[in-house]
């Protein structure tokens, strides 16, 4: 029991299409019921502490959602999500970002989100400027930072709480040439380390040499876990057209 | 285990502290008087009250304090629900990325109101000496409507913040609605002066009747009858637990409507 990470339970989720708006729909909107549709259905797999697993599918399968629901954004309608370890997510980089405010402020309350208090959070400021290579830019507000700028900052502020599970999502494909093998690099100790990672992407000769277990989504279906050589191999049967 | 309950509850209240902090850090950035707006918001609205209703009614006695005790009391509660409202969608993209108890939001938007408040009451007092005014000692007593307001700003923080994820309309309705109250709560005009609609409205309106408490307390000198304060302490909660009640209700699928 202990050496399991993350327990996901038959996992079912449903989205609402949004109801039209506006004075013409008002009368529909409140009589109609809301139409629905299975973004994830019945999604179950166990991760191992230590376990790099990655999530692939094409667009639309289901993917952030499921990296969502784990990172317990979303609440699953059916189904159960079993979480064992300090959780950080890495979604939608940057939007927990206040643009109006500094960097330095932002990480503090970023950081203090993650659950580290003010004290933790204010000695490893500097470590993570430097880890973003944004020391020069530590006193600029987030509204002047590139989109590059402001994702390294995103993922060294995630990296310096010390998950024992890292959720990734499409994190390595922002920053440039030298960020990239960076955090590559990060990920690898984090590998050694014997954490968790679920990562999702589409880059699939980073998913090979990072993952162990990979998992493969279909239009919110569970199409195959297992080895990540194997899941790979069924994707391409799937998408041929991605290598 | 019990040392460590504490130690959470503690990083807690530190984090709706520091949040409160960055909160109204935000209010006021990129304007140049900055925080000091938050003490020349209800001045300003004091001085063009002042002038207007002493050019209609003549000069009055302690008119000026009676006029900045409620609108104190009406900033206080114009800046927290409209900021209470504004806590859930203004921070759409911390709860679309982080797993965050909601309520985290409206409360520690209210905590800023709370802290903004010293600066007018602050104000208040600072007003008292210009107009010569010597308070009685029922003064002491003006925390206890102070707390049904910030319960009432709370309650109503709750509710509006929740209502208007679904219902954007809520949130250009509300500047009209709070408009509405500064004219229809005993700000400028007092209870005895009035009949009809705008006493019997006074029944219905809790933001009026905390006024008019503290118009007796820091005005008349007199403490108000009991039945006055647990009338406007039951609506007061009823307003805080419906809130809660469909903040509650509400909350779970907050992410899917962003």
């Amino acid at each position: 029991m202990e050496s399991i990470a993350i327990e996901v339970n038959n996992v079912t989720k449903f989205f609402k299409i949004s109801k039209p708006k506006g004075i013409s729909n008002l009368a529909k909107s409140i009589s109609l019921k809301n139409k629905s549709f299975k973004v994830l259905d019945s999604i179950s797999f166990t991760v191992n502490k230590g376990d790099v697993l990655g999530i692939i599918g094409t667009n639309g399968s289901g993917k952030t959602t499921l990296l969502r629901t784990i990172a317990g954004i979303y609440k699953p309608d059916i189904g159960s999500v079993k979480i064992n370890g300090r959780l950080s997510p890495l979604l939608q980089i940057g939007t927990g970002f206040q643009k109006e405010m500094k960097a330095k402020e932002n990480i503090m309350m970023n950081g203090m989100l993650l659950g580290m208090s003010k004290k933790e959070i204010e000695n490893k400021v500097t470590a993570i400027l430097k880890y973003a290579e944004l020391e020069r830019f530590s006193e600029m507000k987030l509204k002047h930072y590139s989109s590059g700028m402001r994702a390294r900052l995103a993922f060294a502020t995630a990296m310096q709480i010390e998950p024992e599970i890292l959720l990734v999502d499409e994190i390595l494909s922002v920053g440039d040439k030298n960020f990239k093998e960076k955090s590559y690099r990060t990920f690898t100790s984090f590998k050694e380390k014997q954490k968790t990672i679920l990562y999702v992407t589409h880059n699939l000769e980073n998913l090979s040499k990072l993952c162990n277990v990979g998992l493969l989504l279909d239009k919110g279906k569970q199409v195959m876990f297992g080895k990540i050589d194997e899941v790979i191999e069924k994707y391409n049967e799937i998408d041929p057209k991605e290598t | 285990m019990k040392s460590n309950t504490i130690s959470s509850f503690k990083k807690k209240v530190s984090l709706v502290f520091n949040f409160a902090i960055f909160n109204i850090q935000l209010r006021y950035k990129n304007s140049y008087l900055g925080i000091m707006w938050s003490a020349l918001e209800p001045l300003l609205y004091f001085t063009v009250l002042y002038v207007v209703f002493t050019g209609i009614r003549g000069r009055e006695d302690d008119f000026a304090i009676y006029l900045i005790t409620g609108i104190m009391m009406f900033h206080i509660f114009t800046r927290g629900t409209s900021g209470g409202l504004a806590s859930l969608t203004s921070h759409s993209g911390i709860i679309q990325s982080l797993r965050i108890k909601r309520d985290f939001f409206p409360i520690f938007t209210v905590t800023a109101t709370v802290l903004l408040a010293f600066v007018d009451v602050g104000v208040f007092f600072a007003l008292m000496p210009v107009f010569q005014f010597t308070p009685s000692i029922t003064l002491i007593l003006l925390p206890i409507p102070m707390i049904l307001l910030f319960i009432l700003v709370l309650g109503l923080s709750y509710l509006l913040s929740i209502v208007t994820v679904y219902i954007r309309d809520i949130q250009i309705i509300w500047p009209i609605f709070t408009h509405t109250l500064l004219f229809v709560s005993p700000i400028f005009w007092k209870t005895n002066e009035v009949q009809g609609i705008l006493l019997s409205f006074q029944k219905i309106n809790p933001l009026g009747q905390i006024i008019d408490l503290a118009h007796r307390l820091v005005i008349d000198g007199t403490i108000p009858p009991i039945n006055d304060w647990i009338y406007t302490t039951l609506f007061v909660v009823g307003i805080f637990v419906v809130g809660y009640l469909v903040f509650r209700k509400l909350e779970e699928r907050i992410v899917e409507e962003f």
